[in-house]
């Protein structure tokens, strides 16, 4: 979050990234586990920065050439800093050496991180936003936080697809935006839900309107959250053409990797609409489906 | 002063609970626009790859280095 609002927000930073660079943004989660091709050739990278202990997180910048060989790593978001040393990795970089690189085939593919979206099914994008609570600030890092917008796709299996177009919402569906995409994204991994953590679900669907409620909440009751859901679905010669949905609600509290929230509750706003592949981000899998694809997906054969 | 105990009681709740809104078609419609990513943020001008291997055949082909933005979740998506 904060480095697509600062180091990428640098136009010398984008210009080198478009002009000199090949960028990759990935969950390094995963290729630090993934016995397979990417994994192998993350792991030969990051093995010679400071993060070489590949059971802990290995997050920063990385510059490599295509043979593996690294020239930076860094994790710190000063934009000024990443300028320097991309400039300088730039002056390193030997072009017919990398030219020579063999290109990588993917010879083995570790599935439980290599996740594609259920064939015959849909993609939603998931926005998340807090629309108020936030004390005021003039610290530039808090702002960017408390102006976020969390993104996650949700993925529709070919059944719960077969029954949208029938004009029906499948329970599995709304059990899986309930647990995995109900959630407080703007500063961070959230925690999704558990199952038992679904203290009322209640949606209905008539003629192409969605309409319903729902109560969220840990069982010590310091994280919660009771919306309202509101959605159009349309449907057009057998295929969904719109699907967008809003859950509007009172949030309260936040998890290990996203402190920081307002006090007491707040209003959190969550909306799902049709990708259409157009935005980068439409390929990337759900944040609960990490590393967890069938579980993530369970909810499918209910 | 019953009624006065109770507006102090509703005046207290209200410090600590920011109400959403109800969600009418109004606001429905206007939360779509609104909780949305700016189409021209920085960032997303950039022709970030999703897969390292995808990366590095092109970093062979332009001869070019590779850029790695390494996160926690993946960073086009949630973190």
């Amino acid at each position: 979050m904060l480095d697509r609002e600062s180091t990428f927000a640098h136009p010398a930073i984008a210009e080198l990234l478009k002009t000199e660079f090949v960028p990759v943004a990935i969950d390094q989660a995963n290729q630090r586990r993934q016995k397979d091709t990417e994994g192998v050739f993350y792991r030969k990278i990051a093995a010679q920065s400071p993060r070489n202990d590949f059971e802990q997180t290995t997050q920063g910048f990385y510059v490599a050439d295509a043979n593996g060989r690294l020239f930076f790593y860094n994790n710190n978001r000063d934009p000024e800093k990443l300028l320097r040393l991309m400039r300088k990795s730039l002056s390193d970089f030997d072009s017919n050496s990398s030219a020579q690189a063999a290109p990588l085939t993917a010879e083995s593919v570790d599935s439980r991180f290599q996740q594609q979206p259920p064939e015959g099914g849909l993609v939603l994008r998931v926005h998340t936003k807090v629309l108020d609570g936030y004390p005021p600030t003039d610290d530039p890092w808090r702002k960017i936080f408390q102006q976020a917008i969390g993104r996650d796709n949700l993925w529709i299996s070919d059944q719960e697809h077969e029954q949208l177009r029938q004009g029906r919402l499948a329970e599995s569906l709304l059990q899986r935006i309930a647990r995995f995409h109900l959630v407080d994204n703007t500063r961070g991994e959230p925690p999704m839900w558990k199952q038992d953590e679904i203290r009322q679900l209640e949606c209905e669907l008539v003629d192409g309107r969605l309409r319903g409620k729902v109560q969220l909440q840990t069982a010590d009751g310091q994280r919660g959250y009771e919306a309202q859901l509101l959605g159009e679905l349309w449907v057009r010669d057998g295929s969904v053409v719109r699907f967008d949905l809003v859950c509007l609600g009172e949030f309260w509290g936040q998890g290990r990797f996203t402190g920081g929230a307002p006090e007491g509750r707040f209003p959190l706003a969550v909306t799902f609409t049709l990708a259409d592949g157009s935005d980068m981000a439409d390929a990337v899998p759900p944040q609960g489906a990490r590393g967890w694809l069938a579980g993530y997906c369970q909810q499918c054969a209910q | 002063m019953r009624s006065l105990s109770g507006l102090v009681l509703t005046m207290l709740l209200a410090i600590n609970c920011l109400q959403a809104d109800e969600l009418t078609q109004e606001r429905f419609d206007q939360l779509l626009q609104e909780v949305q990513p700016a189409k021209d943020a920085m960032w997303r001008t950039i022709p970030w790859n999703i897969s390292l291997l995808d990366a590095q055949r092109q970093a062979v082909e332009q001869r070019k280095p590779i850029f790695i933005w390494a996160m926690d979740g993946n960073p086009l998506g949630c973190t």
